[in-house]
């Protein structure tokens, strides 16, 4: 059983690995630059060749290049952004949970609206209104994911506080900051932990479907969902264009979802 | 449930010819986007048109292939030796889809409507000539004065200054004659049930899914229209439109796909098959020539050199030709002879180098956010990289874009683009590049006190000679002055089956559907 | 019970005026004038002014909302800027499409979910199990947008006789439903699996098993039940996203349902259409909510008796 459960976490991590090494090494490993015409396939995409493994693009730009530096942005993106979202959810998460009583009420209902409304709309709103840019995806998407988390760790947060020994220092007057980050924080830790893995497979998806309807990192930064949204109208022609960047995208959610799931499923254990 | 009903129902139709007789010719299209407005007040598109000039008549029209005036609902017309009274003579055999004849009068209320600000018509600009327009659109008056029906088949426009090419501005949809009592029966959806006098009327028309017109039994036409009826289909996307032309389910396809686009042109029974018309439009980059960096004329030449426009126009798969100058081919006065700028890289480089132009400024370019203009921009983007200068792209909607580049010192660089609405110099000149339209049309806020001259008094002219001479003097020296990056002119191209006979492409408007026959009904 | 109801309702009405005010400050955020997107860009001031105190524009931010509020109550979602047409007339005329779509991608996708979450329990820590994880870990990861796309590929490669967008006929269901039914099942097998697993460890069954209940009737017989509630609760929730459009999905192929028109109105800034999607589908998961506490409230005693006890 223990021995199962490892696998998924190390491949999952081996994956994640790989993909942080590509994200690093970018300019090493791309032949060419992502951004720049290198071949005169306007308007007529090059299928896979010695010289450019995954093909070109209708703007004669090499895809695996640019799938390579796409790796970059995604991970940059997905990351902050679960940052971004585990910071709002936990510390709603926390104070709904350590103060109990009306802040709770008050913070749970806006929990409830915000659950309420449908999550990639407002997304695709609120770029719309604040323009797409690396700073305002990863706002959009912290404001639009941070309710799971928020609830999980409220649940842990106030079975902490009704702990006996933190019941009795707030009592004895404890201030509650220093209370939340001793002793209620560490032990919430392990369930962010896991959440913050599986949370960024949804990040990047998420992220993934911004790029694909247009609202994500601008051009010519190469995105892997911008670049599935620009073959699709090559695919008969095509097929390779949008196929590569989805595998891309595949991978990584897959690298994230695994070694969440395996440390999951290693802790119930 | 009734969603299976929808959809068998939908396939019923197809099958049994739409509800047609079994030996009519019925056309079939299909469209990605379900058009806006029926209303000849509202629509101000070319879906919106392709209908609404089906549907309903305006005193003069274009010719199927040409843009030279001829005579709809109007027998003859004539002018003042000055160009501000015009006299036409109606027809009397006209009558709506319902049976009621056409007047005068219906030509009025149609105009008036325009004008009434209450409507939101985009085409009040047009009409604002007229004398009376302002009084009556303040509400101050009842009608517009301007607009006198002496008798029912009369109709007298007096305007307020001379302008030999108002005619023209009947020719467009806005000017339709419209049914009072129908406008007044449907109010705010009137859209959803026009009714015309033109050789179509609507049938049918269910929300994303067709319109379907058929032919409107007191045309005055004889013979036409030969088709019995129209029906097109939205919601089906550039691809399905594709296969269903494929498989002859449609018989016109009106959008190629971009990816299909190639290997139809290199195949000869394919080729055989399209049609195409240079569009009177010019895409252009517009600089704002009050604001730095623009406000030097080697910057904006040096732009001109350095973006390759035979690229774009590869990257939408040749459906364009370069732009040389202002004025798109097949408008009349357009001049073959002027040179524009070829790519240049090189010349650009020096260009900048000599006007200091900073480096890195990480200049955006504002652009309509759509596939199309996606791609040009990034295509531009990545010329002027290796020119040195770094874009950011700023996808806008039509309406904010439009609103931000009419703001004096606010948008620098942005991607646009004018079709004619009427075949005159002077709609895209005066429009776009005279000091007066400075917050309006003219985004590159554009000035020279030689060509205000020239175009002042260009417009007065009639002789149509003399006219285009005048402003082609104009058009070279704002060639020379480079205020836009002149891109291309879209070609546009479509499809048709080999059984679908005098399907006309027009330059300016629509395809016409009243010419059109089938050599094979539709019925199998 | 009847006091719990009403709770519940108030709750619902509560979230839809919460959602109704943050939709409304974020459509005020919007950087579109509204005056412009009706009469056009070549209008002139006075024109503009005009509209702008028709549309009520000129009016404090709370008279506004209230205005709205007010007649949104009514049913009355206002008029599109860019189609002249109601709000209200477009959702409800774009809706069948959408649930259509919904209703078969959710079927098919507890059907497949069920089947992949029970043959996974039934075989439970064999080779079977872990590749059914892995298989449902992969649905999951897999974006809607790409899946149809690569569809989409195989489909027109392999036959011409499904139609690759729009609706047409029911064949033209066929790619869309797929797509969207695979990730959910994936899901579904997963909280099915799990559910199925705890509910085996449960002491009566464990107890029935020992008695000489064979695993597999047990396993219908009783976990079933106490599986299949939570799952399908949840289904029910999700039934009420999906009803309120599927963008993704409805844009690859070309759908004409609720999602793609969310999306082309939040591309045009068209306001009153942007709220009035975004209202539907929050008024949709309320009355989701509503009715899953319904059922809850009918299920647990508890709740029933709150009156009497």
């Amino acid at each position: 059983m223990k021995a199962r459960a490892n696998a998924m976490e190390v491949i999952g991590a081996a994956m994640v690995a790989s993909l942080v090494l590509v994200a690093l090494l970018a300019p090493i490993l791309a032949p060419h630059d992502p951004t720049r015409a290198v071949a005169n396939s306007f308007g007529d995409p090059w299928p896979p060749s010695w010289r450019f493994p995954l093909g070109t693009d209708a703007l004669g730009r090499d895809v695996l290049s640019r799938i390579i530096f796409g790796a970059q942005i995604s991970l940059e993106v997905g990351i902050a952004a679960m940052a971004v979202t585990m910071t709002i959810g936990v510390a709603i998460g926390l104070s709904a949970g350590f103060f109990g009583g009306k802040v709770d009420f008050i913070l749970m209902r806006f929990t409830d609206v915000m659950l309420t409304l449908p999550g990639l709309l407002l997304a695709m709103a609120l770029v719309s209104v604040l323009g797409p840019s690396i700073r305002s995806i990863l706002i959009v998407i912290g404001i639009v994911s941070w309710t799971s988390i928020a609830r999980v760790v409220r649940a842990e947060a106030l079975s902490m506080s009704q702990r006996d020994f933190v019941m009795a220092a707030r009592t004895l007057g404890a201030p509650s900051p220093r209370l939340i980050t001793r002793h209620v924080l560490p032990n919430v830790a392990p369930t962010i932990i896991v959440m913050a893995a599986l949370g960024t497979s949804g990040t990047l998806l998420l992220d993934a479907a911004l790029s694909f309807l247009g609202l994500g990192v601008p051009p010519p930064t190469p995105s892997w969902g911008r670049m599935i949204e620009e073959a699709t109208i090559y695919f008969r022609v095509a097929p390779w264009l949008a196929t590569f960047p989805g595998l891309a995208i595949f991978y990584a959610v897959l690298a994230f979802n695994l070694l969440g799931y395996g440390v999951l499923r290693q802790r119930a254990r | 449930m009734m969603m299976t009903v929808v959809i068998f129902a939908g396939c019923q139709q197809s099958s049994d010819n739409f509800g047609f007789p079994p030996s009519a010719m019925v056309l079939r299209l299909a469209s990605n986007d379900d058009v806006p407005s029926l209303d000849p007040a509202a629509g101000y598109d070319t879906a919106s048109w392709t209908f609404e000039q089906a549907i309903f008549d305006t005193l003069v029209r274009y010719g199927d292939a040409d843009v030279e005036l001829h005579p709809e609902v109007a027998t003859s017309w004539e002018s003042s030796a000055d160009g501000s009274v015009f006299t036409f003579h109606l027809r009397n055999d006209v009558r709506f889809s319902n049976g009621r004849p056409v007047t005068a009068a219906d030509f009025k209320f149609g105009i008036e409507r325009v004008i009434d600000p209450a409507t939101l018509s985009k085409g009040m600009e047009y009409y604002q000539g007229i004398a009376g327009a302002a009084e009556f659109a303040a509400h101050r008056k009842p009608h517009v004065d301007g607009i006198e029906t002496p008798d029912p088949y009369t109709l007298i426009f007096r305007l307020s200054g001379p302008d030999p090419i108002f005619p023209h501005k009947l020719a467009m949809p806005f000017a339709s004659a419209v049914p009072r009592e129908v406008v007044e029966k449907w109010g705010e959806d009137f859209s959803r049930h026009v009714v015309g006098s033109g050789a179509f009327k609507l049938r049918e028309w269910i929300g994303g899914q067709r319109i379907v017109l058929e032919k409107n039994p007191y045309y005055y036409v004889k013979g036409q229209p030969r088709l019995g009826g129209v029906v097109e289909q939205v919601g089906v996307n550039a691809e399905l439109q594709w296969l269903k032309f494929e498989s002859s389910e449609i018989d016109v396809l009106e959008a190629i796909p971009p990816s299909e686009f190639p290997y139809v042109m290199k195949t000869p029974a394919l080729r055989a098959l399209t049609l195409n018309k240079s569009t009177v439009t010019t895409e252009y980059l517009g600089m704002n020539c009050q604001m730095p960096p623009f406000d030097d004329v080697r910057v904006r030449q040096a732009f001109n050199c350095a973006i390759d426009k035979q690229k774009l126009i590869a990257v939408i798969n040749g459906r364009g030709i370069m732009a040389r100058g202002v004025l798109p081919p097949n408008l009349p006065g357009y001049d073959p002879d002027v040179r524009g700028y070829d790519y240049d890289p090189a010349k650009a480089r020096a260009l900048l180098e000599q006007a200091h132009f900073p480096h890195d400024p990480k200049l955006p370019l504002w652009f309509r956010a759509d596939q199309t203009g996606e791609m040009l921009a990034e295509s531009i983007q990545q010329d002027l990289a290796l020119a040195g200068v770094s874009v950011a792209l700023k996808p806008v909607a039509w309406g904010p874009l439009l609103e931000a580049i009419r703001q004096p010192k606010n948008v620098q660089f942005f991607m646009s683009a004018w079709e004619a609405d009427f075949p005159d110099p002077e709609n895209f000149l005066s429009v776009l590049l005279s000091r007066k339209q400075f917050g309006s049309n003219n985004d590159a806020f554009y000035t020279d006190p030689a060509v205000e001259a020239l175009l002042g008094q260009a417009a007065l002219v009639s002789d149509m000679k003399k006219r285009y001479a005048i402003y082609d003097q104009a058009q070279r020296i704002v060639i020379a002055d480079a205020p836009w990056v002149f891109l291309i002119h879209p070609v546009q191209y479509v499809m048709r089956k080999p059984w679908v006979h005098d399907f006309i492409m027009n330059p300016m408007r629509p395809t016409r559907f009243e010419p059109i026959s089938l050599s094979q009904p539709t019925g199998d | 019970m009847l006091a719990y109801l009403i709770r519940r309702i108030f709750f619902g009405a509560f979230v839809l005026i919460g959602t109704s005010l943050i939709t409304f400050v974020i459509a005020f955020m919007v950087p579109a004038d509204p005056a412009v997107a009706m009469a056009g860009a070549k209008a002139d001031p006075h024109t503009l002014a005009t509209i702008r105190h028709q549309l009520h524009l000129d009016e404090p931010i709370y008279v506004q909302y209230g205005d709205y509020l007010a007649r949104a109550l009514h049913g009355d979602l206002g008029r599109s800027y860019i189609r002249r047409e109601s709000v209200t007339h477009l959702i409800v005329s774009r809706f069948p499409a959408t649930a259509l779509l919904a209703v078969c991608a959710m079927a098919l996708s507890l059907i497949l979910g069920i089947a992949m979450g029970l043959v996974a329990a039934a075989y439970r820590d064999t080779a079977i199990d872990n590749s059914l994880l892995v298989a449902s870990l992969a649905m999951v990861s897999m974006p809607v947008f790409w899946l149809g796309t690569m569809l989409l590929i195989a489909a027109s490669a392999l036959t011409r006789s499904i139609p690759l967008g729009g609706l047409a006929g029911w064949k033209s269901l066929i790619l869309p439903t797929t797509t969207l039914a695979l990730g959910s099942a994936g899901y579904y097998s997963r909280i099915l699996h799990t559910n199925l697993c705890d509910a085996m460890e449960q002491e009566y069954v464990r107890t029935a098993i020992g008695k000489g209940l064979s695993r597999a009737r047990a396993m219908m017989k009783h976990a079933m039940a106490n599986a299949l509630l939570p799952l399908v609760t949840l289904a029910g929730l999700d039934l009420a996203g999906l009803l309120s459009g599927v963008v993704l999905t409805e844009t690859v192929f070309n759908w004409p349902g609720i999602g793609r028109l969310a999306y082309e109105a939040i591309f045009s800034l068209d306001i009153p259409l942007i709220m009035g999607t975004v209202l539907f589908s929050a008024f949709l998961i309320v009355i989701a909510n509503l009715l899953v506490d319904l059922m809850y409230a009918y299920l647990d005693p508890r709740i029933r008796l709150e009156e009497i006890g």
